[in-house]
């Protein structure tokens, strides 16, 4: 328990706060290059974050106290979930044992509890679809993730990421086994799903459509700016696992020198850019689902992962 | 036996080459086009082809490897080409009805191969051969041949029948690549042409669905009950 | 000799089926057709009243024992009868002269491929056999090319060939239980996987004959994989319905009969056994069901064929001498008895015109003969006295009670004296019914003659039924003893 682990504990939720819109404006500005747009530059959803806190909050009357807590137990529990992970150093830090994988996915669900709450609160109808929407799609998604979830933890006998990321990283037999590229396979899925990426999302908004921003279509002010970052946060720790945990292990710091945790911060966000791309040509590449078909990507991942849980036993 | 004796190497690139066959039967599970079906069983007839050479290899079995060139041209382009020709001249190109939607297949799919891996796990574990390639190798063969029964059930196009029986047929044929590839290679041969004899008379009996009875769904087939 | 007689009885339908598909007129392929099948019986004959024990040819590829010699009398004594019974039937079907060479080539064809599966030493081989038949059968039954007939050949291959994939596997689990035994490669006869069978593992025994039980019941109409065999009986044309309900039901239970004695072997547990009566009760308690209330003539002799193929795999899971000695019997007159009430079934069909049963009467008024032929070949098939399947029956429930699955025989009791109410009502219908509204009544087509080709077969199945049922003779008990210590003792 040194001042310099905690310090990298730190660091760690620094890297997530300060990265996350990066990596989303990335997203945005490529998808536009690709559609052979000009894109609002890379830096856009911090210039977006800046306006927003200097705006006014206006509150619809109905709101109660749920209308209030729902941003800050969002963005608290996005600020939690960096401590359990991999995310600069691939050895265990204060407190990460606070929560295993299952732990860290649940914490993630219940931020997005609460913004379904908060949709619901203020009354209005378009909060009430989407928040409608985005709990029949949770329906679908956590026993999926649950069991992708428990792959990992099979793959490895350990709850712990870290262990996970140890076993990948100097067994390549484990790396490229069945049970591992299944799991990889069935996590992008979802990674798709939980970040609102097409199949599931329109880049319009029209009220049809919509799910994350049905539900924060009564925010405005700081609050939204809390919530947006929240999804972003969320996004990017989506991401992390998916790198640091399944696909990408390799890069974290191994001694916890700051110039070792620097790098690994850098090392992340070019892995993260790598996924990021395939999650744009994914995208791009695709339209929008029919929503009764919004069970085929999802049982097809809940397919893979039942199909890793089994080849993992004939390892 | 080859399996007592196989190097990890040579086990993992097995249980790939099966679970990534028993994924195409998924695929072939989940799709709602003739030709996708097709691709993907293509594929798998493939995959299987390069683990009979494999096996071959592994196990000094010279003659798997005839094999295994004989079921990559009749299973993997004979096969599909002739189906292919059915599919052409039928105006069908999809399931236009389904009893079952593409993901509840899949779904159920998924417990179908989690009751074969536990008959497969009792059975090995009782051999004494448990945790080995033996399991998955029974697993396997066992989920594509109750994958193939699902979708003989749930499917109504003649041709989604036919591909459904011929993956029964791979599935007993990927087991029996990796449980027994001594069997007698005689065996083995007349099967396969057993088979392409068996594809022919689907096409001359489909083209006779279409000239009487008007279509080659089974819900049209409803005239003999009781 | 006896090469020399297996050799004819083998090549002789193939010859007749390249004669027929070469020829241009329907004569020369009737006549070609029946002089094969005249010769195959008599070579069947021969094969069983000279048999001095089992023989193994081609280098042990062919395989000939008892129970391959008796099934290949009851596959040749239905091909000569349905040949004779085809001639004329199929010449009522004016219309279609230029199809009977192609008719004459399957039928031989199909004769052909049933002769050869119960002479096949290896198991993989076997089940080619079977699968031959299954594909010839298909174009036999959807001859007719009417929409159900179409309809009835699509059922039976999809069901079919599903239901013997299974058997493939089971197949396979077997070659690979005596693998682990006997190496990697090894010839795979009925007698080497015998041999090593008290080695092999008893759960893998156990599976794979449970998965060869439902592979190879779904081919012989064993419930609840029989679905298949109404509808492919009743529209094929009679004399395809005689042979595959006379010929080719039987050669599927000779694998099950084989396999069975390899899985005794293996495990001394009675599940398998237990599981084959299981599967025998049940296909008798769903035929019971359907013949009760049935409205097509020809289903209602499927059905009847379900039910005694349930009473062969009661007869085989019983086991022991008495019980194999009666399913052997049962085989034979079986055999006769079906083509006999399916022959009926086709005149009657091609006299009145329809299938339904309603629209069927005053049977006996038009057909006294071979009314009377067909009423007691329906007395019969019910197994009723004096008739071979009462003294068959009566010998398999005896053999039943002395084993633990007694049940089955107070079972099959019930439900025969059920069949036996259901199955004659409806010939009481359509004999002496003269009270019933006609409101559609059928004109009997006029000028459709039931020729001597049609009611000669009938004479020639039901004489030795009836001789068999008053005299069971002594070289046939010594016969089936021998059948009974190949397969192996039964349960105890």
């Amino acid at each position: 328990m040194s001042v310099r682990d905690v310090l990298l504990q730190i660091a760690q939720v620094v890297t997530v706060l300060v990265l996350a819109p990066l990596l989303q404006g990335v997203i945005l500005q490529w998808e536009e290059r690709i559609q052979r747009g000009r894109g609002p530059g890379i830096f856009q959803p911090y210039r977006d974050l800046r306006k927003l806190f200097g705006k006014q909050i206006v509150v619809p009357n109905t709101a109660s106290w749920i209308y209030w807590c729902a941003p800050v137990v969002a963005f608290t529990c996005m600020m939690t979930v960096p401590i359990l992970i991999p995310v600069l150093t691939d050895f265990p830090l204060p407190l990460s044992d606070m929560g295993d994988i299952l732990g860290g996915g649940l914490i993630l669900t219940l931020g997005s509890f609460a913004i379904v709450l908060a949709g619901l609160d203020s009354g209005s109808a378009y909060g009430g679809i989407g928040s409608s929407r985005s709990v029949m799609l949770g329906i679908l998604v956590e026993p999926t993730l649950i069991l992708v979830l428990v792959g990992i933890t099979l793959l490895a006998k350990a709850m712990l990421p870290f262990v996970v990321n140890h076993l990948l990283v100097q067994q390549p037999s484990a790396y490229w086994s069945p049970a591992h590229l299944l799991l990889v396979f069935a996590f992008f899925v979802l990674l798709l799903v939980e970040t609102d990426r097409l199949p599931i999302h329109s880049s319009t908004h029209i009220e049809v459509y919509m799910i994350e921003e049905a539900r924060i279509l009564e925010y405005s002010g700081p609050l939204l700016a809390l919530l947006k970052w929240a999804s972003m946060m969320k996004q990017f720790v989506l991401f992390t696992i998916f790198c640091n945990v399944l696909t990408l292990p390799w890069g974290l710091s191994q001694h916890g020198t700051a110039i070792g945790a620097l790098a690994a911060a850098a090392g992340l966000f070019v892995r993260m850019l790598v996924v990021a791309l395939v999650v744009v040509f994914v995208e791009t590449a695709q339209s929008r689902l029919r929503f009764f078909r919004y069970q085929e990507p999802l049982a097809a991942s809940f397919m893979l992962a039942v199909l890793a849980i089994a080849a993992n036993q004939l390892r | 036996m080859l399996l007592a004796h196989l190097s990890p190497l040579a086990a993992s690139l097995f249980s790939l080459l099966a679970i990534g066959s028993l994924l195409l039967a998924f695929v072939m599970l989940g799709s709602h086009w003739l030709k996708d079906y097709l691709l993907a069983f293509m594929a798998e007839s493939w995959l299987i082809a390069i683990l009979s050479g494999a096996v071959g290899y592994y196990g000094n079995y010279h003659e798997l490897y005839l094999v295994a060139v004989l079921t990559a041209f009749f299973r993997g382009l004979v096969l599909p080409y002739l189906i292919w020709r059915i599919i052409a001249r039928l105006s069908v190109e999809r399931e236009l009805h389904v009893t079952l939607q593409p993901s509840s297949c899949l779904v159920l799919g998924a417990f179908l191969v989690l009751f074969a891996f536990v008959v497969s796990n009792h059975l090995g574990n009782s051999l004494g051969l448990g945790g080995t390639v033996v399991v998955l190798a029974l697993t396997v063969m066992l989920s594509m041949k109750l994958i193939g029964f699902l979708m003989l059930a749930v499917r109504q196009e003649a041709i989604s029948q036919v591909l459904g029986l011929l993956v029964l047929e791979n599935g007993i044929f990927l087991g029996s690549q990796i449980l027994v590839p001594g069997m007698p290679l005689l065996i083995e041969l007349v099967l396969l042409f057993d088979l392409l004899v068996i594809v022919v008379s689907f096409g001359v009996l489909v083209r006779y669905l279409v000239a009487h009875v008007g279509s080659t769904s089974s819900r049209e087939l409803r005239r003999l009950v009781g | 000799m006896v090469e020399a007689w297996l050799v004819i009885v083998v090549i002789a339908p193939v010859l007749s089926a390249a004669v027929a598909g070469a020829s241009q007129h329907g004569r020369m392929a009737e006549y070609a057709n029946l002089v094969a099948a005249a010769v195959c019986l008599i070579a069947s004959l021969w094969l069983v009243v000279h048999f001095d024990g089992a023989r193994t040819f081609i280098n042990d590829y062919v395989l000939f024992d008892a129970l391959g010699a008796w099934t290949l009398v009851c596959t040749c004594v239905v091909y000569c009868l349905a040949s004779i019974y085809a001639v004329g039937y199929m010449r009522l079907l004016r219309e279609e002269e230029a199809r009977l060479p192609g008719f004459y080539a399957l039928f031989s064809l199909f004769a052909a491929t049933m002769i050869c599966g119960p002479l096949m030493n290896n198991i993989g081989v076997y089940w080619i056999a079977i699968e031959l038949t299954t594909l010839v059968s298909t174009f036999l039954v959807g001859f007719d090319r009417g929409q159900e007939a179409i309809e009835a050949a699509w059922k039976y291959i999809i069901v079919v060939s599903a239901g013997i994939s299974l058997a493939l596997l089971g197949t396979v689990i077997f070659y690979w239980a005596g693998s682990l035994v006997l190496g990697p490669t090894y010839d795979m006869t009925w007698e080497t996987l015998r041999h090593a069978a008290p080695r092999m593992s008893p759960a893998l025994t156990q599976t794979a004959f449970l998965l060869v039980l439902v592979g190879y019941g779904t081919k012989a109409g064993l419930a609840p994989m029989h679905t298949w065999l109404p509808d492919a009986h009743s529209e094929g044309p009679a004399p395809v319905s005689a042979m595959l309900s006379g010929a080719l039901l039987n050669t599927a239970m000779l694998g099950v009969a084989r396999f069975l004695t390899i899985t005794d072997a293996a495990s001394g547990s009675l599940l398998p056994r237990t599981v084959l009566v299981a599967f025998g009760a049940f296909s008798l308690f769903v035929a019971t069901l359907f013949i009760v209330r049935q409205q097509g003539i020809k289903r209602l002799m499927a059905y009847s064929s379900v039910e005694h193929m349930g009473v062969l795999a009661l007869g085989l899971g019983f086991g022991g001498p008495l019980a194999i000695a009666a399913v052997l019997y049962h085989m034979l007159n079986h055999s006769l008895n079906k083509s006999l009430m399916f022959f009926g079934a086709g005149n009657v069909m091609r006299v009145y015109g329809t299938k339904d049963i309603d629209a069927i009467h005053g049977v006996w008024s038009r057909f006294p003969v071979t009314g009377a032929l067909w009423i007691a070949g329906a007395v019969a098939i019910t197994g009723a006295p004096p008739f071979g399947l009462f003294l068959s029956e009566l010998a398999l429930m005896r053999a039943g009670f002395a084993t633990p699955n007694a049940w089955a025989v107070i079972v099959l009791l019930l439900l025969l004296i059920v069949i036996f109410i259901g199955f004659l009502n409806h010939f009481r219908t359509m004999y002496f019914d003269t009270q019933r509204p006609t409101a559609a009544s059928v004109p009997v087509t006029s000028g459709v003659n039931v020729s001597t080709w049609m009611t000669l077969p009938m004479w020639l199945a039901l004489l030795p039924v009836f001789v068999l049922g008053i005299w069971w003779p002594q070289e046939l008990w010594r016969f089936f003893e021998t059948v009974a210590a190949d397969l192996g003792g039964g349960m105890r």
